[in-house]
């Protein structure tokens, strides 16, 4: 991301962003602080291709994903990023299974029943590996918070990301399940080596990120790496 | 075809909704293909009943003249025009029926059988008796014989405008269908007529036609004048100008309510959609984050329509033609003074499309507000 500036409103404006340059490795692990209103949801937006830098450069895995249009930057997402809200935001009209299946529907299951069998036994490998495959067949409204929200992480696996963006992840979940989260995370960075910018307001979770990014007023203002801070670790 | 999948999916988890949508376009569809077919037909029949059983258009002698003279030549010309069904070269006289003491006014037409029945259906419309027009036999309308107490063998003396008399023996009992037509119509062969005239044979009162589609009549009538342009030529609209007018009023009335049926329709399709666009707007935005196009979110919405659309368009034609079958099942069944239902697939099938079509429409306001929505705002909203 290189000098990028984010303006909201038209008659008058509010910067969110002022001129945030800064680059993630691949496979890094991270996570961006700050307050409330400080601009790291508005940084998480953009790394996500879900809005446009009013100016500067977001380049992903080489591409400058401000030339692209509306719809290849859909496509784009779908094929090399993966989400994981605060709120799960599953489909309650599909099951489990379906809900992870979706992102591979909208890149296109391509012909052959082979690939929609290797891509429905994937999505069993996710749900095992996530805990949640004895509830694959339910509705995505009859299992826990906990559930959910790792069902949700399944669905942001399904296409094999190559980075995985969540945005307060573990906000809405309580303590047990918070921790249960973050060690996914880091199980899925480990085997997988899928990059991870973890955007979140708890420094306990932050803490345990390999580097962190701190967002104030729209700007940078600490990029380190992990032992800057000094919060109680989130795992008993 | 996911968006397809959605699309059930989300009519699925609103059932209720969705009944209630294909039930209005159910009702709209079936309410628009009765009330259409139910003008059109009734408007046929009346068309039927007031020109079925007489000329459409009508040869008759130029001016100055009585009778005109009409070939063999003259009826191949006649006849060689596609759109003609039927022709009768007829003597047309008027006359009094002597009963006893008192005499009754009669329209005597003569022709020969199988032309009149080609036009007035004689045989089929014979009540009493038998008929064949041959020599001194005639037959009358059924009021005629009902109110006068004449029966099959009975001796009739007809008094023509000049006092002369013919004597003729009654036949057969017709009725036509009309009160009108049964007190006064009196048919005899060509020859008793021409004969009772005076005409040399080959001399007839006029020639009656009958063609395909009746309101072509015009055309008809004037590519005719201009093959016997010594003739003077009549067609059945020109004299029943308040009969068309009234057919147009019912087609106008008839357009206006199934303008409006489909606009009520219409609007309740598009609020339904567009309560379940702001219903699904957390699912629509969801879809688009994990990477779905505008477009493909919008086609929701469209397939939504279109499946409502198919579902209550045929569940709609299949209501109409369920009460047209009723109706006109009433209508065959005794004297109901109802007409049968013709339901015409043309309409039926146009019909379909709009329905179908509206359906699609409505979905505009919800594909465009889909289109719009912001993934975001679903997003940080939760």
């Amino acid at each position: 991301m290189s000098d990028v500036t984010k303006e909201y409103g038209t008659t008058v404006k509010t910067k969110a962003l002022r001129g945030v340059s800064f680059r993630v490795e691949n496979k890094e692990f991270l996570s961006i602080i700050g307050q409330s209103g400080s601009g790291k949801s508005t940084l998480l937006n953009l790394l996500g291709l879900l809005d446009r830098p009013t100016e500067g450069t977001v380049s992903l895995l080489g591409t400058d994903v401000g030339a692209l249009s509306k719809k290849e930057r859909a496509a784009f997402r779908n094929k090399h990023l993966g989400f994981v809200f605060q709120f799960h935001h599953l489909l309650p009209e599909f099951s489990v299974r379906e809900n992870l299946l979706i992102p591979t529907w909208i890149g296109g299951l391509k012909g052959a029943a082979s690939t929609a069998t290797q891509t429905r036994k994937r999505a069993e490998e996710i749900l095992d590996f996530l805990g949640v495959g004895q509830v694959a067949d339910k509705s995505a409204e009859q299992i826990s918070g906990g559930q959910k929200q790792r069902v949700a992480i399944g669905r942001a696996l399904m296409n094999s990301p190559d980075i995985l963006l969540a945005d307060e992840p573990t906000g809405n979940l309580d303590t047990e399940n918070s921790a249960l989260v973050y060690d996914l995370f880091r199980r899925i960075h480990d085997e997988m080596g899928t990059t991870f910018v973890i955007v979140t307001h708890d420094r306990a979770i932050a803490q345990q990120t390999d580097r962190i990014i701190e967002v104030t007023d729209g700007l940078i203002s600490e990029d380190v790496k992990n032992e800057y801070l000094d919060a109680p670790a989130i795992r008993p | 075809m996911l968006e397809l999948r959605i699309a059930l999916r989300f009519l699925w988890r609103n059932k209720v909704q969705s009944l209630l949508i294909i039930l209005g376009i159910a009702i709209g569809i079936a309410v628009q293909v009765f009330v259409g077919s139910l003008i059109t037909s009734l408007q046929d029949s009346l068309v039927d009943e007031t020109v079925g059983s007489s000329a459409h258009v009508s040869l008759e002698p130029g001016d100055g003249q009585t009778a005109f003279a009409f070939t063999a030549e003259n009826r191949a010309t006649v006849s060689a025009d596609p759109r003609v069904t039927a022709l009768a070269p007829v003597q047309s006289l008027s006359a009094l029926v002597a009963v006893g003491e008192t005499s009754v006014p009669v329209a005597v037409k003569g022709g020969e059988l199988t032309d009149l029945d080609s036009i007035y259906g004689l045989s089929e419309k014979l009540v009493d008796g038998e008929i064949s027009l041959t020599g001194d036999r005639i037959a009358v309308g059924k009021e005629l014989a009902e109110q006068n107490g004449l029966a099959p063998g009975d001796a009739l003396r007809l008094v023509l405008a000049d006092g002369s008399t013919v004597e003729t023996v009654l036949e057969g009992v017709f009725d036509l269908g009309a009160q009108a037509a049964n007190e006064r119509s009196v048919f005899s062969g060509l020859e008793l007529a021409g004969s009772a005239l005076g005409r040399p044979a080959g001399q007839v009162s006029a020639v009656e036609v009958q063609i395909a589609d009746v309101f072509t009549s015009p055309e008809v009538a004037t590519d005719l004048g201009a093959a016997f342009p010594q003739l003077a030529v009549t067609e059945w609209q020109a004299k029943n100008s308040d009969l068309l007018t009234a057919l147009q009023s019912q087609s106008t009335s008839s357009y206006m309510i199934q303008v409006f049926v489909i606009i009520a329709v219409m609007l309740g399709i598009a609020s339904t959609l567009a309560i379940s666009a702001v219903q699904k707007t957390r699912q629509i935005g969801i879809l688009k984050a994990l990477g779905m196009s505008d477009a493909k979110t919008g086609l929701v919405f469209l397939y939504q329509a279109g499946i409502l659309g198919v579902i209550g368009t045929v569940l709609g034609i299949a209501v109409s033609l369920a009460l047209i079958a009723v109706f006109s099942s009433v209508a065959r069944s005794g004297d109901s003074g109802l007409f049968p239902i013709e339901p015409r697939l043309g309409f039926v099938l146009l019909s379909a499309g709009i329905g179908i079509a509206i359906a699609l429409i409505s979905a505009i306001i919800p594909f465009r507000k889909t289109a719009r929505l912001d993934p975001i705002q679903v997003i940080q909203g939760g």
